[in-house]
This record gives structure tokens, C-alpha cells and sequence, in this order.
């Protein structure tokens, strides 16, 4: 599942490097846009729904972050 | 009561001293009564509307406060029978409670904005529609006045009550310190929009006189004081004159008036900010920042970032990502990716929903066509800016061009710069017509004789205006410049001897008195977001 968000993330911004950031959102490497087209993507690759009361700096500010709350979206179905 | 005001001043003092010598447990009362004197300095009738929000919000708040306790304990409760479909099931009847109260709570604040601000300029455009059906003008203009600060708080009061809906944090039981969120009187008038999280507790805790704190917060007020009659107030004499006549003027003299107003706006605005920190940071309390230099923007994106901020965010977190993340928008996206393919398709939701923030940010300035002009030209040019994206950055490397260099970051700066001033074409002319025709005689009508036969001086400013304008410029460049690189100026001046920093504080004060535009009869101008 990592291979395959590693692919969404580098596919959205090729200039980051995913691995190393571990504050994606709180130094503003990805803004608003960024956001909100990775959450539509995220969303059908993953058949989650992420809703705006997810969009906190912590579910996002690193890769591990976002696999986490994919986990735990996809558990409670 | 004006921030810009013997009177203010007199003001701070005294509430800051009785806070000081207040007992810890009514510290936040005294805010809170210097907070309703301050606005009824400025009008009784209508603080009738504040404590009307006020109490919808606070009761709403409460609603949705027992709907999330309900359902926690009941889950809780039950936690063993429940299957994960009764869970569900439980979890969106509390939901759709839940949005019957936020729409009650959106309605009646956001409904009584809209009328008060919008009623006339609509009923207006109505009449004309009608006119034209044949109809004839049915709808009256109303006589509104608009509650001081009406603009700001209302948007306060819905980022409350939205994040109570998300369970962000508990609602306020108290109905007088509520009162004191909403009406804190250094960011009534104009800002900055706060959230309930970063705010109350600070408004409710008990701060003690500290002199560091106290002292950086005078400062900090100077500081406002200065950029609002040294630069703002200065450089409105040329930028009034030539609106005003706005048809005896062309080419430079006309795009001179709009950058001039594009800076007014800034000194005049940031300076307000500066003053509601300053006053907020001696009672020990920290507001948020609304400006981060913007004009060191490399891009209108950029400059959205960093100019009114609580107002970008406020609309990125109750406009912008619940529109983008909806399931309508969602389904919208499919569509779009169908027709017009996986490049511009995927992206054509989330275009829609900047268009309609910028639209928003627009409106919110005013009624009047020329704020959805200005919405409108700030939403297409970052709209076409995200699309033509990497087509330009095919044609820079083609090019051969640095774009890691100074230069090329100066070169953004200044196209930044150019591109704002013909927005503010709109936000200050007398109407859409009239700044769409100055646009034009600008760009047609290139003068450049203008800069050295004296038409400069022709504008109610003399040499020495002029060149307070530049110094002062410059100071808040170097200042800028010295912000960017991550420098406290507060702090580094407290670092330096006692009589450099004496001669600092002193040679500011005497600026103020002296280069400071007190206008005719020394009537202070407005701030012009109070208006807003």
C-alpha cells in the first residue's frame, strides 16, 4: 500500500521527497490544491472517504500518517 | 471609539490598569466590559445586533454540544450490543440533528449579514431587471446601518459553531465569557478572525503585568500608528484626488493611483492589525497575524497567503475544503475527468471551488459589482495560473532561464506587484465601469513625461510628501526584508544599549507627530476595513 501512495504522492508533486518531509502541512510543502486533489485521489484508490474533519495537520504531515488514517478509515468501513 | 484616537489611548491605559490590578477570577470580566464600552462608543442601538449573534451562536453551540455528549455516552453505553451498522446508523441520525442546528445557526447570522449588507444592492439590481421587464421598480431601498465589526464576527461565529458540528471541542456553557470571544475589543473592528480553540482560553485566563510583554506591545502599536498617518493617511490625498477625478488622469498617473492604493490599503489595514496585537499583546494576549509581508510575493497564490490571512484560512477550512471534499463535487470530478480528460478534468472541481472562494472574498469587501469584478479577476488568474503551470515551466527551462536566482524571485515580486495594483483597480474605483475604463486608459495611454513635468506634484502632495513616502518605504522594506529572514525586530531592538534603543522609540513617536497626515482639521482618516 505504501509502493502505491509513494506513486499518488510523487504522481501529485514530483519536486517533494516524500521520505524524508516529516512536515508536509505545518511548512506548507503541500497547500490547499495539493490537498484537496490527493484526498479525491486517495479517496478512489483506497475506496475511503475522507471528509474535511480528517484534513488535520497530523493525518498528513507525513507519509506514515496518511497510511495510518487510510488504515483506520478503511477498518470502519 | 477610533484606533487612531487620543481617546483609544487614554483607553488602553486605563483597562490595562485595572486588569492589572484586578483579582485573578475577574480578570476576564473586565475585558469583557471594556470590550461592550468600547463598542458602545461607537453605538448603542447597534450592539443590539452583537448580542443577537451572540446569543443564537451561544445557544446553537450548546445544542450541538448535548448532540455529540448524547451520542458518546450512549455509544459508550452500549458499546458491546452495538454492531457496527447500529453505530453507523446512530452516528448519522446525530448528523443530520446536527445540520439542522448549523443551518439554523448559518441562516440567521449569515441571513442577517447578508440583509443588512446586500439587501439594497440587490433589491437595486432587481429593480433594474424588472425595469427592463417592464415592470417597473417594486423593491425599496431600505435605510441599513451596519453594525460596527458585522462582517468579522459573523464569520467568527460560524467557524464556532462549523467546528462544533465537527466535535472539534467542547461548546462554551458560560454565556458572559462567550460574550467576551465575540466581542474582544482589539479585534472587533476589523480583525483578525479568531477560532474558538486559539482565543478563549487565552481571553479567560488571568495575565499578569510582565514588562517585556507589555512594553513590545506599545511598540507594536507605535508601529501601527506610524504606517497609518506616515504612510497610509499620505498617500490617500494623491490616491482620493485621482479616483475622484479619475477621468482627468491616464497611463502612469492612473496605475501610480492604484499601486499608491494597493500600499494605503496595506499600511492602512496591517497597521490596524498592528495596533489590535499591540493592545491584545499588553493585556497578554496573542491574536493571530493577518499579514506576512505580501508584497515579497513571487505569485497572486502566494500573495492570497500572505495578505488577510484569517480571512484565507476561514474560507479554506468552511468554504473551500468541505465544497472540494463534498460528495457533490466528488461526483462532479467523475464526470468532468469523462469529458475533458485526466489533466484538466481531475482538477475542474477544485477550480470551481476557488472561483467561488475568490468570489466570496470578493463580495465579502462590499455590494457592489466591482467586488465580484475583483473576485472574479483574483480567482481567473490563479485558476489559469494552476493549469498553465507546467506548460511555463517547459517554456522557462527552454529558456534556459534561473529561476533559483534573485533576480528571477525579483522579477516575480515585481509582476506579483503590477498584477495586484490592476486588482485594486476594482476595489477602489467608484464602480465596475468606471475601473474597468481606467484599466483601459492605463494600458493605452503609456505617459512616461508624467515623471519629470511635475504632475506628481499636482496630486496634493509636495517634494517633501514624496520623500517621506520613500523613506518610509524603505523602512518597511528593511523591515520586511529583516522578517523574511526570520528576525524579531522587537526583540533584536530590546537587545541593543538603552539609549539606541531610546533613540529608536522616541525618534518614532516624534515621526508620528510631525510626519504624520492629520488632514484638514486633523479628522483622522477611517481605517478602511471598518467599513467592511
Amino acid at each position: 500500500m505504501k509502493e502505491q501512495l509513494m506513486g499518488i504522492l510523487k504522481d501529485l508533486r514530483a519536486d517533494v521527497d516524500f521520505e524524508k518531509e516529516k512536515k508536509l502541512i505545518d511548512d506548507g510543502i503541500l497547500d490547499s490544491f495539493d490537498i484537496v486533489t490527493l484526498v479525491s485521489e486517495l479517496n478512489s484508490e483506497f475506496d475511503v472517504e475522507i471528509n474535511v474533519m480528517d484534513l488535520e495537520p497530523e493525518n498528513f504531515n507525513t507519509i506514515e500518517a496518511m497510511l495510518e488514517l487510510i488504515e483506520k478509515l478503511q477498518e470502519e468501513g | 471609539m477610533d484606533f487612531i484616537s487620543a481617546t483609544f489611548i487614554v483607553f488602553v491605559v486605563i483597562l490595562a490598569g485595572v486588569y492589572f490590578m484586578a483579582p485573578d477570577k475577574v480578570k476576564w470580566l473586565v475585558l469583557l466590559a471594556g470590550s461592550y464600552i468600547f463598542y458602545m462608543a461607537s453605538s448603542v442601538k447597534l450592539l443590539l445586533f452583537l448580542l443577537f449573534t451572540t446569543a443564537v451562536t451561544f445557544v446553537c453551540g450548546l445544542a450541538l454540544g448535548d448532540i455529540n455528549d448524547k451520542l458518546s455516552a450512549y455509544l459508550k453505553e452500549h458499546k458491546q450490543e452495538l454492531s457496527r451498522e447500529d453505530k453507523k446508523v446512530l452516528k448519522n441520525q446525530a448528523s443530520r440533528k446536527k445540520k439542522y442546528v448549523v443551518a439554523a445557526a448559518v441562516l440567521i447570522n449569515l441571513g442577517l449579514l447578508v440583509f443588512l449588507k446586500y439587501f439594497n444592492f440587490i433589491g437595486g439590481n432587481l429593480n433594474s431587471l424588472l425595469l427592463r421587464l417592464g415592470v417597473g421598480r417594486t423593491i425599496p431601498t431600505l435605510n441599513l446601518l451596519l453594525p460596527l465589526g458585522i462582517s468579522f464576527y459573523t464569520l467568527q461565529s460560524i467557524a464556532y459553531i462549523v467546528d462544533l458540528y465537527r466535535g472539534k471541542y467542547q461548546p462554551d456553557r458560560n454565556f458572559f465569557k462567550f460574550s467576551l470571544f465575540m466581542s474582544f475589543f482589539p479585534q472587533i473592528i476589523q480583525g483578525p478572525i479568531a477560532r474558538y480553540d486559539q482565543l478563549a482560553h487565552q481571553l479567560y485566563e488571568p495575565h499578569k503585568f510582565e514588562y517585556t510583554r507589555v512594553t513590545q506591545g506599545v511598540q507594536l502599536i507605535l508601529w501601527g500608528f506610524m504606517k497609518k498617518l506616515i504612510l497610509a493617511d499620505r498617500l490617500a490625498v494623491a490616491v482620493n484626488l485621482i479616483f475622484d477625478n479619475s477621468a482627468s488622469y491616464e497611463g502612469f498617473l492612473l496605475f501610480f493611483a492604484a499601486a499608491g492604493y494597493g500600499l494605503q490599503v496595506y499600511a492602512d489595514f496591517s497597521g490596524g492589525m498592528d495596533i489590535a496585537r499591540g493592545a491584545a499583546q499588553i493585556l497578554g494576549i496573542k491574536l493571530e497575524l493577518n499579514f506576512e509581508r505580501p508584497y515579497f510575493a513571487t505569485s497572486i497564490s502566494d500573495f492570497w497567503r500572505r495578505w488577510h490571512i484569517t480571512l484565507g484560512s476561514w474560507m479554506k477550512d468552511y468554504v473551500f475544503y468541505p465544497l472540494s471534499l463534498s460528495k457533490a463535487f466528488a461526483k462532479l470530478g467523475k464526470r468532468t475527468r469523462k469529458v475533458f480528460g485526466n489533466y484538466v478534468g481531475k482538477k475542474l472541481p477544485t477550480f470551481l471551488s476557488f472561483f467561488i472562494v475568490f468570489l466570496l472574498v470578493g463580495v465579502w469587501h462590499g455590494s457592489s459589482w466591482k467586488y465580484v469584478a475583483y473576485g472574479i479577476w483574483n480567482g481567473t488568474i490563479i485558476v489559469s495560473s494552476i493549469l498553465l503551470d507546467p506548460f511555463y515551466e517547459k517554456f522557462l527551462e527552454k529558456c534556459h532561464v534561473n529561476t533559483k536566482c534573485f533576480s528571477w524571485k525579483f522579477f516575480q515580486m515585481v509582476r506579483t506587484f503590477i498584477l495586484c495594483s490592476f486588482g485594486r483597480f476594482f476595489s477602489r474605483a467608484v464602480s465596475c465601469m468606471t475601473a474597468v475604463d481606467m484599466i483601459k486608459r492605463t494600458v493605452a495611454n503609456p505617459n512616461p513625461w508624467v515623471f519629470f513635468d511635475g504632475s506628481f506634484l499636482e496630486l496634493g502632495l509636495e517634494y517633501k510628501d514624496f520623500y517621506v513616502l520613500y523613506i518610509a518605504i524603505l523602512v518597511l522594506l528593511a523591515v520586511g526584508v529583516m522578517q523574511e529572514k526570520g528576525i524579531h525586530i522587537r526583540e533584536k531592538i530590546a537587545e541593543q544599549n538603552l539609549y539606541f534603543r531610546w533613540m529608536i522609540y522616541i525618534g518614532a513617536v516624534v515621526a508620528v507627530l510631525i510626519y504624520g497626515n492629520y488632514g484638514t482639521g486633523y479628522a483622522v482618516g477611517e481605517f478602511i476595513y471598518q467599513q467592511f
